[in-house]
């Protein structure tokens, strides 16, 4: 997909303002505190309806608004992927939409996909296919395992069938034994909630650990690309006994249950499951001839960087193949923490990997160090946005 | 508050009823002749005052034993186990089955505070230790919800130590969906298809 038109009102700092977005992207000037993140975040509003940055929705409302509107309009990818003739015309690419309207009186969000709403939310969720790079991604990669579950979860729930309904059934199944064990139930009323939470996490494991496996080899490639030739790997430590090299689902729910059994007298004690998805882990090593580093634990800080962008970069692999359509990348200045050669090979890689539209903000021209000079300009000021 | 107000609040508290719905039944009760609303008032008075747990099955009944408890027609050696009484009215709709119900006045649900003692539980473990032998199938017809489902599991290793064969319906019914609201077409198809646990 690609952003044809870009509606704001009562964004953030941002103007109201209906901007016509060049397909092949826009490199967004502007000083600190302009209003480029907010610009990107109200962008990627529209991927997953709520704040990239954890924020409530109610102070996204400009101040003294009554609430905020977020819409565009989207262009599929032209088949040939070349020069995309016509389609400026903005008014007719526009094939589809989608529009958020929040209301801070009552908190309520109406969301409309091609000017119908839509009755869950979950099914508008994922239907920019946008792939957000920020600098606060080392986080991904720096910050315990949960934020990393969380990612998994949220682009797991994005682009496999079938896996956020797992992981609810799996949540709800879990608190039920959870709290059948912290007020010390008979084991057999503990028990009887074993099969709730082994089918469905099961598929959150088996899932995860496919989604891993099959890129294994991908992140591999973009850590030494970006790195200049460094080694490093990613790995997934299941939270049960065991590695993860199941044949299939079924073998996965075998281990889960045999761990589940040899850990009763632990989760009686301790008042919770203490097995299972909700202890996944994802790591990242770096490895040289001799030995391999937890990236999280030891890495430097170019190594995490590293690590999390290669991270992102399997995030568009996974919204091309999962959605059938080329991501839009959003770049929130992101090449100000990464050193010179690094920051001209992740563009590289970029250019070369992902051929979509890509929306990039950066302080100053300085700063981009972009390739495609090809990129039409925008500067932001004070929320404003001049082409 | 005005009588007219207090009838409305009073309906929309009911299910389903929304203050505009109980506006319009208000409404509607006054146009009526007034015998109407009599027989209403004394149908419900009625229900309130007449309606209680069958001491048996915990069925809905108006003497201390249920209508189906009393019939002698009944199938006495399959028990069909549900959740609540309106589960007994849906299943026995179906017309599929012949036997006895026992209702257990929920499921487990740790969450919610509710273990085996807060269900009719000893009840149904009573019920088929007193008919000495004669009771020797339980159908567990709980919700198809991961609550209805571990209840079930309960329940089998419990009846089974006891003696019956434990059945479960079948497949069919979609899950997560209560059996209150499930047509009666389904129900008999899942009866009859019941599998061993
Ligand atoms: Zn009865």
């Amino acid at each position: 997909m690609r952003l044809s038109r870009l509606g704001v009102v009562g964004f953030r700092n941002l103007r109201d303002a209906t901007m016509a977005v060049p397909l092949e992207g826009v490199a967004i000037l502007g000083a600190n505190a302009q209003g480029k993140t907010n610009l990107l975040e109200a962008i990627h509003y529209l991927e997953i309806f709520r704040s990239f940055r954890g924020v409530p929705d109610r102070q996204l409302v400009r101040f003294g608004e009554e609430g905020f509107r977020v819409s565009a309009d989207l262009a599929p990818e032209t088949p040939t992927g070349g020069e995309e003739e016509g389609t400026h015309d903005h008014g007719e690419a526009a094939k589809d939409s989608v529009a958020v309207v929040f209301r801070r009186d009552g908190g309520s969000k109406r969301v409309t996909l091609g000017g119908q709403p839509v009755e869950r939310l979950a099914d508008a969720i994922g239907s920019v296919g946008s792939v957000l790079f920020t600098p606060d991604d080392v986080r991904l990669v720096s910050d315990g395992p949960a934020e990393r579950r969380r990612y998994l979860d949220i682009l797991l729930s994005l682009n496999v069938s079938g896996y956020l309904d797992a992981l609810q059934r799996f949540r709800h199944g879990l608190s039920q034994r959870n709290s059948a064990l912290r007020e010390g139930r008979p084991e057999r009323e503990v028990r009887i909630w074993d099969e709730a939470i082994i089918g469905p996490g099961a598929q959150v494991m088996w899932t995860r650990a496919v989604w891993i496996r099959d890129r294994a080899q991908a992140f591999r490639s973009y850590y030494r690309e970006i790195s200049g030739g460094e080694s490093a790997r990613i790995h997934y430590a299941p939270g049960i006994s065991g590695t993860a090299e199941w044949a299939d689902r079924s073998a996965a729910a075998e281990d889960f249950r045999r761990s589940l059994r040899r850990t009763a007298d632990r989760e009686r004690s301790t008042g919770a499951t203490v097995v299972g998805p909700q202890r996944d882990e994802l790591r990242f090593f770096a490895e040289s001839p001799h030995r391999s580093r937890d990236v999280r634990a030891y890495g430097s800080g170019g190594e995490r960087r590293t690590a999390a962008l290669a991270l992102r970069l399997l995030e568009a692999d996974t919204v091309r193949v999962g959605r059938g359509t080329e991501p839009i990348l959003l770049l929130d200045d992101v090449f100000g923490e990464l050193d010179e050669g690094r920051a001209g090979r992740v563009l590289e890689l970029l250019e070369r990997s992902v051929p979509g539209q890509v929306l990039i903000t950066a302080p100053r021209e300085s700063d981009l160090r972009l390739r495609r000079e090809v990129l039409p300009r925008w500067f932001l000021r004070d929320g404003e946005v001049t082409v | 508050m005005s009588v007219i107000d207090e009838v409305v609040r009073h309906f929309g508290r009911l299910p389903g009823v929304g203050p505009k719905t109980a506006t319009r039944l208000v409404h509607h009760l006054m146009k009526s002749p007034p015998e109407e609303g009599r027989r209403l008032a004394r149908s419900i008075l009625a229900l309130v005052e007449r309606i209680r747990p069958c001491s048996t099955c915990g069925n809905f009944s108006e003497s201390e034993r249920c209508a189906i408890c009393s019939d002698p027609e009944r199938d006495r050696s399959v028990i069909c186990v549900v959740e609540t009484a309106v589960d007994v009215r849906s299943i026995d709709g179906s017309g599929q089955f012949r036997g006895l119900y026992h209702v257990l006045g929920g499921r487990l649900s740790p969450l919610d505070g509710v273990g085996p003692e807060d269900l009719r539980v000893d009840e149904l473990v009573q019920r088929i230790r007193g008919s000495e032998g004669e009771v020797r199938e339980v159908i567990l017809a709980t919700n198809p919800s991961v609550e209805g489902e571990a209840t079930a599991v309960y329940l089998e290793e419990l009846v089974r130590s006891i003696g019956p064969r434990v059945t479960r319906l079948a497949r069919g019914i979609p899950v997560g969906s209560d059996l209150e609201y499930v047509d009666h077409s389904t129900l008999a198809e899942a009866l009859s298809g019941r599998r061993e646990m």
